[in-house]
């Protein structure tokens, strides 16, 4: 049985999209990254799988548990621990006292344990915290009752850098206890540390599923090259290579000879032997194949046209 | 079991204890001052040089005793419409405030039924009811026997019992207000001004040929007035303020249970 299911899950806000048809099935024991830029729909899948809301059109289950069968999804809520982007509290009650309310509410097993890993100051009331410790109270109460499945919305805002890392860290040791986790991130470096598997919702649908592994090998490699020779225009139009630039020709001016060099860059998702080949026809210099860059290749699923958008929306500025 | 209702009695406690102290400051100081004030204005003459039904909204003629002076200057108004609106007001914050923080979301992501969160959440409603109601009984109580001009002691009981019933309709119908308007201050404002307006309607129809329509009115039912000058006990009344309570609330959660939380 899968922990999270969804069969053409749609949410709309009377004519607002939401999510549409969204199907995915999150694994037990499965690490689950949700990506998208803001407004995709994250929190909107994740507020209809909690059952905030009732979904317009298909249905999800969660643990088993329909998520329009309210007493089912309550029951099956004792094994689910929610940790929301921006989570509210009353402002006036001490943190011990929320802790309190809360083990009352889902059972406490483990706060003394996650309290020396995530150490809010417990006796100020909430409303003197700062983000990150407001962020911290709730990591407590998401994990105090030892949940089987998290369901995350982008848990590291507030975090400083340092409590980031542990709390992936913390993420990953849980991954090995069998916890399963839905995380939704906008950060892919974060998501790629922890996740077996993305999927990645862009205007409500959701556009790709795939594991990490497999999304960086279809995103290719980032090639450059230094030549020595001048190439031709069209000498790297290999099959898979992408946004080839040639870069202008830099002369040096020393010792006996004058000497010149062009670089050219590409993203490359072919393999190596046709690549290597056309390369040396030329005068190599320098040859370096990396791993394309995490955000470019998330960039190209869901907005290939930021850099369109902040050129356009500049150049209005200036004729402004 | 009931850890919402005494979270949030714990919350208010401070807000309900000092609500209580001032109401019962209030009502000492209106019966150390009513025998001097009661002796020295004829308020019966008085009464008579106002619109007749001036004093017949008011009860104005009962002005002139012990019972009837605190009926009218501590019961009739501020304890009727200045605690009735102010619980309907708690109550109309309670869960919109909750939606609006998005407090809420930590809430029901535990294994707790909306419709438990909303009664639990009213349950905490009897906390600033009972502590004002036993602070203000004790204060006239004592303040009355103080200047030598007690009240009956089982009518002061009973104007203090049968306004439970009233103040958990008032508290029912803020419950309503509260999952129903589309945000805190809109619920608060429904739920104080709905106690406030039902009281006006109530005061304009009664003076006028359209007396059922104050029947929507929760004062109705509840008369301290009658209760304190002859002795009067509504049961019916207080029976009538249970059922709508019952219904409201009944409303309350079924709305609660089926709408989106956002």
């Amino acid at each position: 049985m899968p922990a999270i299911w969804t069969d053409d899950l749609t949410k709309y806000y009377g004519d607002v999209r939401g999510i549409e048809d969204l199907s995915l099935s999150v694994e037990e024991g499965e690490v689950f990254g949700f990506l998208g830029p803001n407004g995709a729909g994250k929190t909107t899948a994740i507020r209809t799988l909690l059952g905030f809301q009732s979904p317009t059109r298909g249905s999800a289950t969660v643990l088993g548990a329909d998520v329009e069968d309210t007493d089912a999804l309550r029951e099956a809520r004792t094994r689910v621990g929610y940790l929301p982007s921006e989570p509210g509290f009353d402002e006036r009650v001490t943190g011990r006292r929320l802790l309190e309310y809360h083990g009352a509410l889902r059972g406490d097993t483990r706060s003394d344990e996650l309290l020396e890993l995530f150490d809010p100051p417990l006796s100020r009331p909430v409303g003197d915290y700062s983000r990150g410790n407001r962020q911290m109270l709730a990591i407590v109460l998401a994990f105090m009752h030892d949940p089987d499945l998290l369901i995350m919305d982008e848990p590291t805002s507030g975090l400083d850098p340092l409590k980031q890392e542990r709390f992936l860290e913390f993420v990953r040791t849980e991954r090995e206890r069998g916890t399963t986790f839905f995380f939704s991130s906008h950060v892919l470096s974060e998501v790629r540390k922890v996740c077996d598997r993305v999927g990645i919702i862009r205007e409500g649908h959701l556009v790709e599923v795939s594991t990490i592994d497999s999304l960086l090998d279809r995103s290719g490699k980032q090639v450059r090259v230094t030549l020595g020779d001048s190439p031709d225009e069209g000498a790297f139009d290999l099959p898979g290579a992408h946004d080839v630039t040639v870069g202008g020709r830099t002369e040096h001016e020393g010792g006996d000879h004058a000497d010149g060099v062009t670089t050219v860059t590409f993203t490359y998702t072919g393999g190596y032997e046709p690549l290597l080949r056309a390369l040396l026809e030329h005068d190599l210099r320098d040859l370096s194949i990396e791993e394309a860059p995490l955000e470019d290749v998330f960039m190209r699923f869901y907005d290939a046209d930021a850099e369109e958008t902040v050129e356009r929306v500049e150049a209005e500025a200036e004729d402004a | 079991m009931l850890e919402t209702a005494r979270y949030e009695v714990e919350k208010r406690l401070l807000g309900s204890l000092a609500l209580a102290g001032g109401l019962a400051a209030f009502a000492a100081m209106m019966a150390l001052l009513a025998p001097g004030l009661l002796g020295e204005v004829d308020m019966a003459a008085l009464a008579e040089q106002l619109p007749p039904a001036f004093v017949a909204a008011f009860d104005l003629e009962q002005m002139g005793t012990m019972e009837g002076f605190l009926a009218i200057e501590l019961y009739q108004f501020l304890w009727l419409i200045g605690l009735g609106a102010y619980v309907a007001y708690v109550a109309g914050g309670a869960i919109a405030g909750d939606v609006e923080t998005g407090r809420i979301d930590t809430l029901l992501a535990a294994p707790i039924s909306r419709e438990r969160l909303l009664a639990e959440n009213y349950l905490a409603l009897l906390s600033p009811i009972l502590l004002a109601n036993a602070a203000v009984f004790v204060a006239v109580f004592a303040a009355t026997r103080f200047v030598g001009e007690p009240i009956a002691a089982a009518d002061l009981v009973a104007v203090h019992t049968l306004s439970v019933p009233y103040f958990l309709c008032c508290g029912a119908f803020g419950t309503l207000a509260s999952v129903t308007a589309p945000g805190r201050l809109v619920a608060e404002g429904v739920a104080a001004g709905g106690i406030v307006g039902t009281f006006l309607l109530e005061t304009i129809a009664r003076s006028s040929d359209l007396g059922w329509l104050g029947a929507v009115a929760p004062m109705r039912y509840y008369d301290p007035t009658a209760i304190l000058t002859a002795s009067e006990y509504d049961l019916a009344g207080a029976g009538i303020l249970l059922v709508a309570a019952a219904v409201l609330l009944a409303a309350s959660a079924a709305w609660f249970r089926e709408v989106d939380i956002s």
